[in-house]
């Protein structure tokens, strides 16, 4: 799919959401779809199969997300896989997160750890990466259990990393 | 016989001719003719004999002499022809000395580039040894190292495995939650992290 298609689409759930009002909600359970669609073959399988109808393929979305995300994320999700767009999904709300964060004149920050965080650390960590990059930030967490443990954090082309996963490697090449 | 011989012979058998047997009968030798007969047959024996001396005489002679000048000729080209004969001899035993100094010549000459050869192929031959061991060494060499890298490399991927789950064991929860409040410090603290 072209940038500016990706793009038009991010921008009308950008939309829908904000005029639900509830673009904080949307915006971060559609980054925590995107992320879960990424690290999931059997999902994107599903979601991308051509041979499956279109109808199957939202209805899989909706029982995937049902009590777990707000109708409007629903209902987003199921009208880009509807339209078969589902392998463009993850591009799709990256730019609506990006857009979100633009809006709110926050920059983007990504983490990434192999356990869930608590709110607490959440406040913490977005705190301590706004004092080290002078910036106010948009904080995305996504458990990602390879990973293995620690944390990393992208903050536009900035990449703070301290996680299990790169010192493994390191000793590997060492090695 | 000459003239006077033939007359001696005829007067010493005259004598027989007056012989007289036992009866008083004079008979005829039964050899020598009479005088009648035997004078004049002389004389012309003579005369034979005169003409043929002075008419065949040069003629026979002549023979004779071109006879002895055909013998001697003869005997002029058989020492000629002996005398090429023996030339041609020589000639052909200094062409067969010749043929022999060529053949021994020949011989030393191939004798020399088969030992050349000889030579030249042991030379190479000892190269291409020198050559094919050094190769075979660089190749042994580079199979050690090979296996040494490979070696290496099964060692790393089997200790990273290793690694990666001993770690993974180790990592607990509280594990888990220290290394994140160290993250969290330290970048709160801008230092101690990698970008």
């Amino acid at each position: 799919m072209s940038d500016a298609l990706i793009e038009g689409y991010a921008r009308a759930l950008f939309e829908v959401a904000r005029a639900e009002g509830t673009l904080d909600e949307v915006e971060d359970e559609l980054f925590r779809f995107a992320r879960s669609y990424e690290s999931s073959d059997a999902l994107r399988a599903a979601l991308t199969d051509e041979h499956v109808p279109a109808d199957k393929r939202q209805a899989i979305v909706e029982d995937l997300l049902d009590g777990k995300a707000t109708p409007t994320s629903v209902q987003l999700i199921s009208m880009v896989v509807g339209s078969g767009r589902s392998r463009d999904l993850p591009a799709i709300i990256d730019s609506l997160v990006q857009r979100a964060s633009s809006a709110k004149q926050l920059d983007l920050a990504e983490v990434r750890t192999a356990v869930p965080l608590t709110d607490d650390q959440q406040a913490r960590l977005k705190a301590a990466l706004e004092n080290a990059t002078g910036k106010s930030l948009n904080l995305k967490t996504i458990v990602d259990p390879s990973v293995v443990g620690g944390v990393v954090a992208t903050i536009g082309d900035v990449v703070i990393d301290d996680t299990v996963r790169t010192r493994i490697d390191q000793l590997k090449s060492r090695l | 016989m000459t003239f006077a011989g033939s007359t001696l012979l005829a007067a010493g058998r005259a004598l027989p001719m007056l012989e007289t047997d036992d009866k008083g009968y004079i008979t005829s030798d039964p050899i020598f003719a009479p005088w009648g007969e035997f004078i004049p047959a002389a004389l012309a024996s003579l005369i034979v004999f005169l003409l043929l001396y002075k008419y065949a005489g040069p003629i026979i002679k002549k023979s004779f002499r071109d006879r002895t000048a055909g013998i001697q000729k003869q005997l002029d080209d058989s020492a000629a022809a002996k005398v090429a004969a023996e030339a041609e001899a020589t000639r052909i035993r200094e062409a067969k000395g010749d043929i022999d100094a060529e053949r021994a010549r020949l011989y030393a000459e191939a004798d020399a580039q088969a030992e050349a050869l000889l030579a030249d192929g042991r030379a190479r031959l000892e190269t291409e040894m020198a050559e094919l061991e050094a190769r075979a060494e660089a190749d042994i060499s580079a199979a050690a190292g090979r296996s040494t890298d490979e070696l290496r490399l099964e060692i790393a991927k089997y200790s990273g495995a290793a690694v990666d789950r001993i770690v993974a064991g180790t990592l607990d929860d509280a594990a888990q939650q220290e290394l994140i409040e160290g993250f969290i410090a330290r970048v709160g603290a801008g230092t101690g992290v990698a970008s």
